[in-house]
């Protein structure tokens, strides 16, 4: 039970990771130097180093290689945030591609346990 | 789409100089210094953190016009860029696992854009 509930702190914080990547975009497409400009990425450098913080802090608990293998659920939440959000398509061909990416992140940081 | 493409690529630059400083700062780490101040104020890990800097820049400049979807998915480009970054400067191996791992990502990527 522990140790879900640190899977789910793990998600979480991940979510949260990619709530930056939406302050990122917002922040692109706002004028250069405007207001929203400075709001969106000063929102997402908060959010990076309140991320780092808590990343560190899960390290404690959790593998290195099971914590930058869960990493890989940033493709989905961009996928899943770009619709919402940002209204882009999901195809078929964009969900293949991203589960290959996952599947290559994980194989990859797996590699590295050996 | 020409945009797209364009500032695509400055994403993945963006990336690659990302990967550059997560490896000043793990050569960085390898080191033993005289005060904590000194582990963090010396001059490969400031620069490291300044290129940090200028990389969530650079990314926020490209989403004006790379969709949400996409990012997740070139900052994937990362692993390989720090295993073959790694591989050079630090003399890390890259296992015949890690390669197919890398590989696969890279087919991930291509496939998600075509």
């Amino acid at each position: 039970m522990q140790k879900t509930r640190t899977y789910v702190y793990l998600h979480i914080l991940l979510l949260f990771y990619s709530l930056g990547a939406i302050c990122s975009k917002f922040a692109g497409e706002a004028e250069f130097l405007s207001f929203p400009f400075f709001m969106y990425y000063g929102l997402l450098l908060t959010i990076m180093v309140i991320y780092a913080v808590f990343w560190q802090q899960i390290l404690k608990v959790i593998p290195l290689t099971t914590a930058y293998a869960s990493k890989a659920v940033t493709v989905i939440w961009g996928l899943v945030w770009g619709m919402l959000i940002f209204h882009e398509t999901l195809t078929l061909q964009k969900a293949i591609g991203a589960g290959i990416i996952m599947f290559g992140i994980v194989m990859v940081v797996k590699a590295d346990e050996e | 789409m020409k945009n797209e493409v364009m500032y695509g690529i400055l994403f993945l630059f963006s990336v690659f100089i990302s990967s550059v400083s997560q490896i000043l700062l793990k050569k960085s780490a390898g080191k033993a210094y005289e005060s904590k101040i000194r582990e963090y104020l010396n001059p490969p890990v400031m620069i490291a953190y300044f290129i940090f800097f200028v990389s969530t820049l650079l990314t926020m400049f490209a989403y004006r016009y790379v969709p949400l979807s996409l990012g997740p998915v070139l900052e994937a480009t990362g692993y390989l860029w720090v295993s073959l970054l790694g591989w050079f400067f630090l003399k890390e191996r890259i296992s015949r696992k890690k390669w197919i791992g890398l590989g696969i990502i890279i087919i991930g990527i291509l496939f998600f854009n075509l």
